[in-house]
């Protein structure tokens, strides 16, 4: 795995690339951003003000729904996080190390 | 009783006196057994106890008396030892974003790989979902109409019979300021007049008594607070200056001002407008129009003076030729601006209203020098870009959209409203909204298809596009004989709170339904779709 970073570091730049632009381009998505397990945004379609407000406020939200998620039920774990609001959607894709947060405006 | 002296008694007492002494004498002398010649003798006292009157004498007592001692005793003070500290509140400072961190590329490629299946199908079921559709939750309390909060006036500009010819909010929605004037004619060139400010938020508000109160020289036509200093105020006079108060000092508010130069404006200031200065962003000047066709920029400098850093005239000869406008009579070559408005998304697009009718379109940008016998000391230039389809009167007001970079609302004494596009000239739609003037329109700062209307005849117009594009959603009578609402502002920070000035020399602040604080769900696309369609 390292060799292969070292011969071609931007194989997995490429990808990363292209997976987000993907999910950027589905119907109504408005912002899509990874942020790490500090809460510190990595990759980010909108811009900076946004994105810093999102990110720590998201990561500090998941981390609360995961504890709850393992306090009812310490066999299980979160695995998925929407908030619907009045405007748009957010959803959160969490892991150990990365969040995966995308906002969408859904069809009214 | 002085009369009851008794003076046979006197007699016959002396007379027995005299008896005795006669016998006293007459034995001497007749006695010849005592050899004797007379001889003296002294007789007693007779004592005449006078019964004239009894004495009656002043009956007195004597007596004293002595107060209590008072009791004192001493005992000193001394202040405790106490600490100055100042507090300053500072400019917010930008959001920067922090440096991208060294990650795992490989990683987060295996990450993304193994969640984008769960989001992608997310997002296609959310796309075609119906489940929330008709939800709506309610988290404040519902207010159903819009009511009167408060009703503020300063009666001695009110005995002056001034009317209120400008609000505004300060930057934390607290206090609202109104400025004093005359916008019909009358002998106001040298009447005194005032502004005068309320804090809404502090307790026992007194609406006879503003919390600040700032005399002027002359009438004054318009008032802006500065954006980030809750205390600063501009304001435009009707003798064509421009003054910068301070209300929290109120022995001495007058910060800058412009004075009575070559500069400054020869007519009625009809609106001033804080600016972001170009290279420091957090700090301001101050634009000004006024009827003189002078659109100038004032920067605060030492000693309480604006000074002038660039202006711009309108004159009849540069206007731009898209629109036939009616031909200005021989001699008049300027162009009075009555009401500028700024584009929330393009800081140097700006949107004059004029005296002939026709909104301008004009950059803080342009290079062309202005055609204008009026001396300055900066060169002037001439900002108009593009000219809209006139009004049948004045432009009083306009206001651009804070939700779309293209629309703008302008207000004219034909008693319309009328929405334009940046594109065209021709008005988008156009409203009628008074049969009198309209003196004011302002957009809301929350909702996108909402705008507040000021009218001739003392309404408060709220108007909803979504709803109706013909008529006002809710109207509010300010005054009750018609005299007209001459201003109007929202307030960005508490939304639910519209003040209006009207020509009684009261300021309303109402209180919003929710319908019109709370954004619906769609309102930008109905917007962006309403600024596409074109005017048939």
């Amino acid at each position: 795995m390292k060799t292969l970073v070292n011969f071609f570091p931007d194989l997995f730049q490429a990808e990363v690339e292209e997976t987000l632009k993907r999910i950027q381009s589905h119907k109504g998505v408005i912002g899509t951003m990874v942020v790490n397990a500090e809460g510190i945004p990595i990759r980010t379609t909108l811009d900076n003000s946004t994105t810093v407000q999102y990110a720590g406020l998201l990561h500090q939200l998941t981390m609360k729904a995961k504890s709850t998620v393992r306090d009812i039920d310490p066999q299980n774990d979160l695995t998925f996080l929407r908030i619907r609001s009045k405007k748009h959607e957010i959803m959160v894709a969490p892991d150990k190390e990365y969040l995966l947060i995308v906002i969408q405006n859904p069809c009214e | 009783m002085a009369t009851s002296a008794q003076p046979w008694q006197l007699g016959l007492a002396g007379s027995a006196g005299a008896e005795a002494l006669a016998t006293s004498g007459t034995a001497s002398t007749e006695g010849p057994e005592r050899p004797g010649p007379l001889q003296d003798e002294t007789l007693g006292v007779a004592s005449v106890p006078s019964q004239w009157r009894g004495v009656q004498g002043i009956r007195g007592e004597t007596k004293s008396c002595q107060t209590a001692s008072i009791a004192t005793a001493e005992a000193s003070v001394q202040a405790r030892k106490h600490v100055d500290a100042e507090v300053q509140t500072e400019a917010p400072e930008p959001v920067s974003l922090p440096s991208v961190p060294r990650y795992n590329g490989p990683q987060l490629a295996a990450f993304l790989r193994k969640v984008e299946a769960m989001v992608t199908r997310e997002l296609n079921k959310n796309w075609q979902s119906h489940a929330f559709d008709g939800f709506e939750v309610n988290w404040a309390e519902q207010q159903q109409t819009v009511n009167c909060l408060h009703t503020l006036s300063y009666p001695p500009a009110q005995g002056q019979g001034l009317h209120v010819t400008g609000v505004s909010w300060n930057s934390t929605g607290s206090v609202v300021a109104c400025a004093y004037g005359r916008l019909d004619d009358g002998d106001w060139s040298t009447l005194r007049s005032f502004v005068c400010a309320w804090n809404l938020d502090r307790r026992g508000l007194s609406p006879q008594q503003p919390s600040a109160v700032v005399e002027v020289p002359s009438a004054a036509m318009c008032l802006a607070f500065h954006p980030t200093r809750p205390s600063h105020v501009a304001g435009g006079l009707y003798s064509g200056e421009v003054l910068v108060w301070d209300m929290s000092r109120p022995e001495d508010p007058l910060l800058w001002r412009t004075g009575l130069t070559d500069d400054t404006h020869t007519d009625p200031v009809y609106q001033v407008v804080w600016l972001p200065e170009p290279r420091h962003s957090h700090r301001f000047q101050v634009l000004s129009v006024a009827a003189d066709g002078k659109v100038l920029l004032w920067q605060g400098v030492g000693a309480g003076r604006l000074q002038l850093s660039a202006g711009f005239a309108l004159a009849v000869q540069q206007l731009p030729r898209n629109t036939k406008l009616k031909k200005p009579s021989r001699g008049e070559a300027e162009v009075g601006a009555t009401a500028v408005a700024f584009s929330s998304f393009d800081p140097s697009l700006f949107v004059l209203g004029t005296e002939g009718g026709f909104p301008l379109k004009c950059s803080l940008s342009a290079e062309e020098a202005a055609v204008t016998r009026m001396p300055s000391s900066v060169p002037l230039r001439a900002p108009a870009q593009f000219t809209f389809a006139p009004h049948g009167g004045p432009v009083y007001s306009v206001s651009c959209s804070p939700f779309h970079r293209n629309l703008f609302l302008s207000a004219g004494t034909d008693g319309h409203a009328h929405l334009y596009s940046m594109l065209q000239a021709q008005p988008l739609t156009s409203l009628q909204l008074s049969h009198k003037y309209l003196f004011a329109v302002r957009w809301s700062p929350v909702r996108p298809l909402v705008f507040a209307a000021a009218s001739g005849e003392g309404d408060v117009q709220l108007f909803d596009l979504q709803k109706s594009s013909q008529k006002p959603t809710v109207s509010v009578k300010q005054t009750e004989d018609e005299s007209p609402v001459y201003c109007l502002e929202f307030n960005c920070q508490q939304t639910q709170l519209l003040a209006a000035g009207d020509a009684k020399g009261t300021v309303k602040v109402w209180q919003l339904s929710s319908e019109f604080t709370e954004q619906g769900a769609r309102e930008t696309e109905l917007l962006d779709q309403l600024a596409s369609e074109v005017a048939s």
